[in-house]
């Protein structure tokens, strides 16, 4: 009783004490939810420094719009709204401006020609901090390469203010198609991320599918039937020149994918009606057999620390993902929901899986945990196949397949939240995109 | 007392009723009845002999019977042997008679009405309680038992003393009237009664008004500090100042022009005569709440939070304005997974300032993540801030600091 009588005299003490303790703190509030637009920007344009970089500023001024506003994370503010005529380079920024526009990014810059080299210089700043982000940058480079400027200006741009890596400034190995569909031409091209500069490594004479970049770039590994049957090729990308891999006499190749040191390559290879999967030292041309089993295995993928593969078998009855050590052994199912699960490929970032998925006579792109965890369907179309990840492991790139005989075959992109899915500007049909590493 | 009263009456007139009921019913119940007398007779006790004699000269055709009969004709003694039917009888004859007294003495039992009767003056209680109790009583008593409870009503009658000032207006009244009745006047034309209970409406508007005019006046100040209903807190803020101009009177007189920062330093220069280092640590203290809401800007006390608090309603308000400017859409992977918590002073008009964000904590990503979440919710107080806070000024002690957790939990990728 007296415990009682005194435990309760001292809270009545101490309620006022409490009491004020809690009035003196700040304000406190939680915010759990936002919103999800475009970020307002605004380019103050890129003032050419002299009469010949005039042309060339407008083209750069013109790619790094494209690219930031390609995102979907960022809208350019129309130039028309601008009230700050910026004249030069080092004209101060009038932040009450672009603040009165709602531009919460500006870009300022300026192209130069300087011993036959285009020389860009930019600057970013946060319109409503009234600050610099980040320094300034100057990039030079041949009047050749004026959009790898561009896009490496655009890089410096969105990773300064997403905080993502960067990727514009990469390339898109894919197979270039043509013809009917029961007669398709295909051969492998190469392009920016964005479409541009489609370069033609391989000619039509024979049936090209699934190229793979290296993790340098410089390589190609893809699948032919030159030979009647599928075999396994590496190109060297400078040179458009490509090899056959070492073969068993007998036996199928294909599906390969480089490991990331770029010493290894790990396909599927099919002998005596059995697909497994095998590795192959690609200076010594050795093999291991990785796999044993009476299923149908393929579309291997490395972790990018090399240590795992995730592939695609039917061991359980259906196409369904699993994940073994680089080594070969025990393999882990990680794909269990409804439906076929196929083309798995490891993010560069390694967080997660993206995958190809048939249920209910419809295709999605999808990616998941590596345990399996959080799928999540990014697509849904009569045919979407073939995913392949951006250097930054923020977008998706994949085959997108139109019905009926007169469909064909396209590239499209997605960002990993689902958001900006958008069709990839090719000359032609394409099929079979592989991001390549971001360029040095 | 009434109540009392009412209990006493019920209470007698209960006791009476039962008391008379008792006397004159209860006897017939409760007093023994008594025996019928017993006749005595004197019996003789005859030897064996005499009786064999007897019955031998006796005739056979008298049956037994009889002669148990005569038995009682033995007399003396036998009494005792008999007895058994009889030895009760003698004792409820003693009791009989006592006990009818006794029921009176139940009389006196009714003497506890004396309790009752000493506080009600009327003996009626024996007249009375046959039949009055219940109704009249009830009838009576209400009233004044009511009256007691009311009695607080009539406080409310202070509204008569409002009553009282408006009643000498009603004079003014007859003024109105003749303004009135002039321009009345044409419309009687038709019913001239009612003109007439117009101007009474018109003098009922004036005793309303003497209310009103009251009200009106506080009404027509409130508008001009309605506004200022946080000024009147910030009247907190003129106390300190005052004790400068007691503790320097000349000085300070010349100085409350430029109350605000400079002043304070003066008059620490010119206390240096008056001795006291006390003095001078009340003055700096207060020179630095002056400073601190000369720096905070209009308003404000600068003391600890005083008065109501925030409610969930103003903090949802401001939870909803702050989060339409938090766009997420540019935040990578990482920075969605980071939760930072940021800081922010705020100016009495509920305008942010800039300068005074920062982050408090993080927890869940990167630096780099920290650095883009803390953009993006910086972005959204300044964006938002631009036009104030939704934020209530009288409650300004509350929100001069806001610290906001931005959690991108319900952002993420899912």
């Amino acid at each position: 009783m007296m415990r009682f009588v005194l435990s309760l005299l001292a809270a009545v003490m101490l309620a006022p004490i409490a009491a004020t303790a809690q009035d003196s703190e700040p304000l406190h509030i939680e915010i759990t939810d936002g919103v999800i637009e475009p970020m307002p920007f605004a380019i103050a344009g890129f003032i050419p420094e002299s009469s010949e970089a005039a042309d060339m500023a407008s083209q750069i001024t013109q790619v790094i719009s494209s690219d930031l506003t390609g995102t979907g994370l960022f809208r350019e503010i129309p130039k028309s709204a601008y009230i700050q005529n910026v004249s030069s380079f080092d004209t101060p920024v009038k932040y009450s401006d672009w603040q009165a526009i709602n531009a919460q990014a500006l870009v300022v810059g300026s192209v130069g020609m300087q011993g036959g080299k285009v020389v860009v210089k930019f600057r970013l700043f946060d319109v409503f901090s009234g600050q610099q982000m980040g320094d300034g940058q100057q990039l030079a480079a041949s009047p050749a390469s004026w959009r790898r400027l561009a896009h490496k200006v655009s890089d410096v741009i969105y990773s300064r203010i997403t905080g993502e890596g960067p990727y514009f400034d990469s390339r898109v190995v894919f197979v270039s198609e043509s013809g009917p569909k029961d007669n398709r031409q295909k051969r492998l091209a190469v392009m920016d991320y964005d479409g541009a500069n489609v370069t033609y490594l391989t000619d039509a004479s024979t049936i090209v599918l699934a190229p793979r970049f290296s993790r340098d770039g410089t390589k190609v590994l893809f699948t032919t039937f030159e030979t009647g049957f599928p075999r396994i090729k590496m190109l060297d990308v400078a040179t458009a020149s490509a090899r056959l891999l070492p073969e068993v006499p007998g036996t199928m190749t294909f599906a390969p994918r480089f490991s990331p040191d770029g010493t290894k390559i790990v396909y599927s290879m099919e002998q005596n009606g059995n697909t497994d999967l095998w590795m192959m030292n690609i200076s010594s041309g050795q093999t291991q057999r990785l796999t044993t089993s009476p299923a149908i295995e393929t579309s291997p993928s490395f972790s990018p620390d090399g240590s795992r593969i995730v592939f695609e078998s039917d061991r359980s009855g259906t196409q369904q993902l699993y994940i073994m050590p680089a080594g070969g052994g025990d393999a882990t199912r990680i794909s269990f929901g409804d439906g076929r699960y196929s083309t798995p490929v490891w993010s560069p970032r390694g967080d997660m899986i993206a995958f190809t998925k048939q249920n209910q006579g419809r295709f999605h792109i999808g990616v998941m945990r590596t345990d399996g965890s959080e799928e999540r369907l990014l697509t849904s179309s009569f045919l979407d196949e073939g995913p392949t990840w951006s250097p930054n492991g923020r977008v998706i790139m994949f085959t997108r397949e139109s019905p009926g005989a007169q469909g064909s075959a396209s590239l499209y992109s997605v960002d990993i939240s689902g958001r900006n899915l958008k069709k990839v500007s090719t000359p032609g049909a394409a099929s079979d995109p592989a991001w390549s590493p971001l360029l040095p | 007392m009434n109540r009392a009263d009412k209990i006493g009456y019920g209470l007698s007139g209960a006791l009476h009723v039962g008391v008379l009921f008792w006397v004159i019913a209860g006897g017939q119940w409760f007093f023994p009845k008594p025996n019928e007398p017993v006749v005595i007779s004197q019996v003789a006790v005859m030897s064996e002999q005499d009786f064999n004699t007897m019955m031998a000269s006796a005739p056979k055709d008298a049956p037994q019977p009889t002669p148990d009969p005569v038995a009682p004709t033995a007399p003396d003694t036998p009494s005792e042997t008999t007895p058994p039917p009889e030895t009760p009888a003698p004792e409820p004859q003693a009791k009989p008679e006592p006990e009818p007294q006794a029921m009176q003495q139940p009389d006196p039992a009714p003497d506890a009405q004396p309790d009752v009767s000493a506080l009600q003056e009327p003996t009626p209680p024996a007249e009375v309680s046959d039949t009055p109790p219940e109704i009249v009583p009830p009838v009576e008593e209400p009233s004044p038992t009511v009256t007691p409870d009311i009695s607080p009503a009539p406080k409310p009658k202070q509204a008569p003393r409002v009553a009282p000032t408006p009643a000498p207006e009603p004079p003014p009244e007859a003024k109105v009237d003749p303004q009135a009745q002039p321009q009345e006047a044409p419309k009687p034309a038709d019913t001239p009664d009612q003109p007439v209970e117009k101007p009474k409406e018109a003098t009922a508007p004036p005793e309303a008004s003497t209310e009103i005019v009251t009200e009106a006046n506080k009404t027509e100040d409130k508008p001009e500090s309605s506004a200022p209903l946080a000024s009147p807190r910030p009247s907190a803020k003129p106390k300190p100042p005052a004790p400068k101009e007691t503790q320097t009177a000349a000085a300070p007189a010349e100085k409350k022009p430029e109350e605000p920062k400079p002043a304070e330093k003066k008059p620490a220069e010119t206390k240096p005569a008056p001795s006291e280092p006390k003095k001078v640590d009340s003055a700096s203290v207060n020179d630095a709440l002056a400073a601190a809401l000369g720096g905070a800007g209009t308003g404000g006390t600068g003391s600890a939070p005083t008065g109501p608090p925030i409610t969930a309603g103003e903090k949802d308000a401001l939870i909803v304005d702050i989060k339409q400017c938090w766009n997420t859409g540019a935040l990578s992977s990482d920075a969605l997974r980071t939760t930072v918590t940021l800081s922010v002073d705020m100016q009495p008009d509920g305008h942010p300032i800039i300068s005074s964000i920062k982050l408090v904590g993080a927890t869940g990503g990167t630096g780099n993540a920290v650095d883009q979440a803390f953009e993006a919710g910086r972005r959204a107080i300044v964006l938002c801030g631009s036009d104030g806070f939704p934020l209530p000024p009288e409650k300004y002690d509350r929100w001069k600091t806001i610290t906001i957790d931005f959690n991108p939990e319900k952002m993420r990728m899912k």
